[in-house]
C-alpha cells in the first residue's frame, strides 16, 4: 500500500510539475481569456426524504426508525474576477425522528389518550384505564402511569431537531486553465453536535486536456453535546439512589416476569470521557478522455476519524443481564414486536465502538455518450475499513434526450456490505465485550435503489425573475430498499437562474 | 490483487494519455450529462446514504462534519 501511495504522488507531482511549466508558457502570452464562471448562479434546492424501518439503534435495534427530513437549500457561485469563483452553499435540514424521540420513550397516558387507539377512555373517569393486550386480554391501571414503547415515537424534546450548515468555498484558475487550487471552510450545527470544516485541493489539467489530476484534503473538527437515554442519564446523575430520585422517583419498575423490582442497576455505563470527533481525508482523483464519446475518472480517499464515533443515545442491551421494564407488563411477551404498545426496556448501556477508524473507498466512473439520444454513466466503488466492513456500490444512470430542452433519467444503484466487527442484534451482545452496537447501518445488508429525473434546460435563459434567467429545472425522485427492512424516498427539486452577463 | 487493478488502471490511464481528443472534437464529451463529478441532484441521495450505509467516500461527496445519527 505504502508502494502504491508513493506511486501515485510521484505520477501526481509530476505531473503537476509539468502543469506548471506549461501553463507559464502559454500565462506570458496576451490571449483572449474567457471567464471561468461567466455570470453569477443560484442554485435554489430542496428535498423531502422519509424512511420507514424496524430496527431503530435507540432502541438498541428494534422498533420505529420512521424519520421525515426537509432540506432546503441554496448555493451561490460569484466570479469574483477572470479566474477566481466562490461558491456559497447554505442549508438547513429539518426532520422529525420516531428513532431520536426515544432517547426519552416514557410518556403519561394523559398526554398519549387521545392519540392511539390502545386504551379506552370509558374508564378514565374513574382513574382507571384499561389497556387491550394483542391477545385480547384487559387490564387496568392508573392514567398517570409512565410507559413507552420501542414501536411508537415519543413526544420528548429529541423528537424534532434542525440541522444549519453553510459551506464556503473559493477556486482560481490559471490564466491557461490548466492549474486550479482551492480552499474552503464548512460550518454545521444541531442541538447536540458541531462541526467546523476546512479544506484545500490543487487541479492540473495536461494532454490538451485530455486527462486531469486532483488532490484534496479536508478535516473536520465536530464536537458533542452527548445526550444520553433518560434511564442512564439519570443513573449518571444520582448514581445507585436513582430509583429514589429525579425521574423515577415513585416509578415502577418491573423485572421479566412483570413483578416490581429495584434490582435494575445500568452499572456497565460510563459517561463519555472526551466530545471530539475528527475526520481527516485525503483524496485523489485521476480522470482521462478516452475517445470522444468515451471519458473515465478515478476516484480514491483515505478517511481518518478519531475520537468519538459511536453515538451517545443507542441502547444496547446485554443477553446476559437480566431485563427491566417501565409501563405495562402485559406487553413484555410481544415486546420485540410491533405488537408492543406499552412497555419500555431500560437500557444495559450505550454502544461503544473504537476510537479510530480507517477508510479505504476507491471509485471509478465510466461515462459513454452512445449517441444523441442516450447517454450511459457508470460508477463503481470498492470499500474496506479498519471495522471489518467491505462494500460494493455499483450505479448506473441513462440520461435520454427527449428533446434540446428535456432529459429524463432513469438510475439504478445496488450496494452491498458486510457487517461492522462490533454489531450484533438486539439482546445478544455480551457485557464482557469491549465494543458493541445494535445499528443495522454497520449491519450484514443489500439496498436497491431506483430513481427517475426530468431536467429541463433553456440555454437561452428566456424566463426571467429580475436579473436573473432561469437556465435549469431539476426532478428526481428515488425509491430506496434496504434488505433489513428499512424503505425510503426521497423527492429533490432543483432550479437554477444565471445572472446577465 | 488489488494493487495490480490499481496498477493496470493508472498503467491504462498512463498509456490512455497519449491518446488526445482536440477541443473542436469534444463535443459530445462537454455534454452536461458526461460530466464525471457527481449531479447536483445526487447531493442529498449521498446525504442520507453516508449515513444509512457504512460505506462513503469517493464519488466528490461528503466524507466527515455531521453526526449522522437520525
Amino acid at each position: 500500500m505504502m508502494m502504491m501511495k508513493r506511486t501515485i504522488l510521484f505520477v501526481f507531482l509530476l505531473c503537476a510539475a509539468f502543469t506548471l511549466v506549461k501553463a507559464q508558457e502559454v500565462d506570458s502570452s496576451k490571449v483572449y481569456k474567457k471567464k471561468v464562471l461567466e455570470s453569477t448562479e443560484v442554485d435554489l434546492l430542496y428535498s423531502l426524504y422519509n424512511q420507514a424501518g424496524v430496527h431503530s439503534p435507540v432502541n438498541g435495534g428494534i422498533g420505529t426508525e420512521q424519520l421525515v427530513d426537509g432540506t432546503p437549500t441554496i448555493v451561490v457561485s460569484m466570479p469574483l474576477s477572470d479566474n477566481d469563483v466562490l461558491t456559497i452553499d447554505a442549508g438547513i435540514s429539518a426532520y422529525t425522528s420516531a428513532s431520536s424521540s426515544n432517547i426519552n420513550p416514557f410518556m403519561s397516558v394523559a398526554s398519549t389518550l387521545k392519540s392511539t387507539n390502545l386504551f379506552n377512555t370509558t374508564g378514565a373517569s374513574r382513574g382507571v384505564t384499561p389497556v387491550v393486550t394483542p391477545s385480547g386480554t384487559t387490564t387496568t391501571t392508573t392514567p398517570s402511569k409512565p410507559y413507552g414503547s420501542p414501536w411508537i415515537a415519543s413526544t420528548g424534546a429529541s423528537h424534532a431537531d434542525v440541522n444549519k450548515a453553510v459551506h464556503a468555498d473559493f477556486s482560481h484558475s490559471s490564466d491557461s486553465r490548466n492549474f486550479i487550487w482551492g480552499t474552503n471552510v464548512a460550518y454545521s450545527k444541531e442541538f447536540d453536535y458541531i462541526s467546523y470544516g476546512f479544506g484545500g485541493n490543487l487541479t492540473g489539467l495536461f494532454n490538451e486536456k485530455n486527462t486531469e489530476i486532483g488532490l484534496k484534503g479536508s478535516a473536520y473538527l465536530d464536537t458533542w453535546k452527548p445526550i444520553y437515554p433518560t434511564e442512564l442519564r439519570e443513573y449518571m446523575d444520582y448514581g445507585s439512589n436513582f430509583q429514589s430520585s429525579g425521574y423515577f422517583k415513585g416509578v415502577t419498575i418491573m423485572n421479566q416476569s412483570g413483578n416490581t423490582s429495584t434490582a435494575y442497576l445500568p452499572s456497565a455505563f460510563k459517561p463519555w470521557d472526551s466530545k471530539g470527533r475528527n475526520s481527516y481525508t485525503a483524496s485523489l482523483f485521476v480522470s482521462q478522455i478516452l475517445s470522444q464519446t468515451l471519458q473515465a475518472a478515478v476516484f480514491f480517499d483515505i478517511v481518518s476519524q478519531q475520537g468519538m464515533l459511536s453515538t451517545p443515545y443507542q441502547r444496547v442491551y446485554f443477553a446476559d443481564k437480566p431485563n427491566y421494564y417501565i409501563g405495562y407488563s402485559a406487553f413484555i411477551p410481544y415486546y420485540a414486536t410491533p405488537d408492543n404498545k406499552a412497555v419500555y426496556q431500560l437500557a444495559d448501556d450505550i454502544e461503544r465502538l473504537p476510537k479510530s477508524r480507517i477508510k479505504f473507498p476507491i471509485g471509478v466512473r465510466l461515462n459513454y455518450y452512445i449517441n444523441e439520444t442516450f447517454v450511459l454513466r457508470s460508477y463503481y466503488r470498492y470499500y474496506v475499513d479498519n471495522w471489518g466492513i467491505r462494500a460494493h456500490t455499483v450505479n448506473f444512470d441513462l440520461p435520454v434526450k427527449l428533446s434540446q430542452s428535456f432529459t429524463f433519467t432513469p438510475s439504478y444503484r445496488f450496494y452491498k456490505q458486510s457487517q461492522t466487527d462490533y454489531f450484533a442484534p438486539y439482546e445478544t451482545h455480551l457485557s464482557t465485550e469491549q465494543f458493541y452496537t445494535s445499528d443495522y447501518d454497520l449491519s450484514k445488508f443489500t439496498s436497491n435503489q431506483y430513481s427517475f429525473a426530468l431536467n429541463y434546460t433553456d440555454i437561452f435563459t428566456n424566463f426571467k425573475v429580475g436579473s436573473m434567467g432561469l437556465k435549469n429545472v431539476n426532478l428526481k425522485y428515488s425509491h430506496y430498499t434496504r434488505s433489513d427492512g428499512l424503505d425510503a424516498n426521497i423527492f429533490s427539486f432543483g432550479v437554477k437562474f444565471v445572472g446577465d452577463k | 490483487m488489488r494493487k495490480k487493478i490499481l496498477a493496470l488502471f493508472f498503467a491504462s490511464v498512463m498509456i490512455g494519455s497519449c491518446v488526445s481528443v482536440k477541443e473542436y472534437k469534444k463535443i459530445y464529451l462537454n455534454d452536461a450529462d458526461m460530466k464525471l463529478s457527481a449531479n447536483q441532484n445526487e447531493r442529498f441521495e449521498n446525504n442520507f446514504q453516508v449515513y444509512r450505509e457504512a460505506a462513503s467516500g469517493a464519488n466528490s461527496g461528503k466524507t466527515g462534519g455531521g453526526c449522522g445519527c437520525n
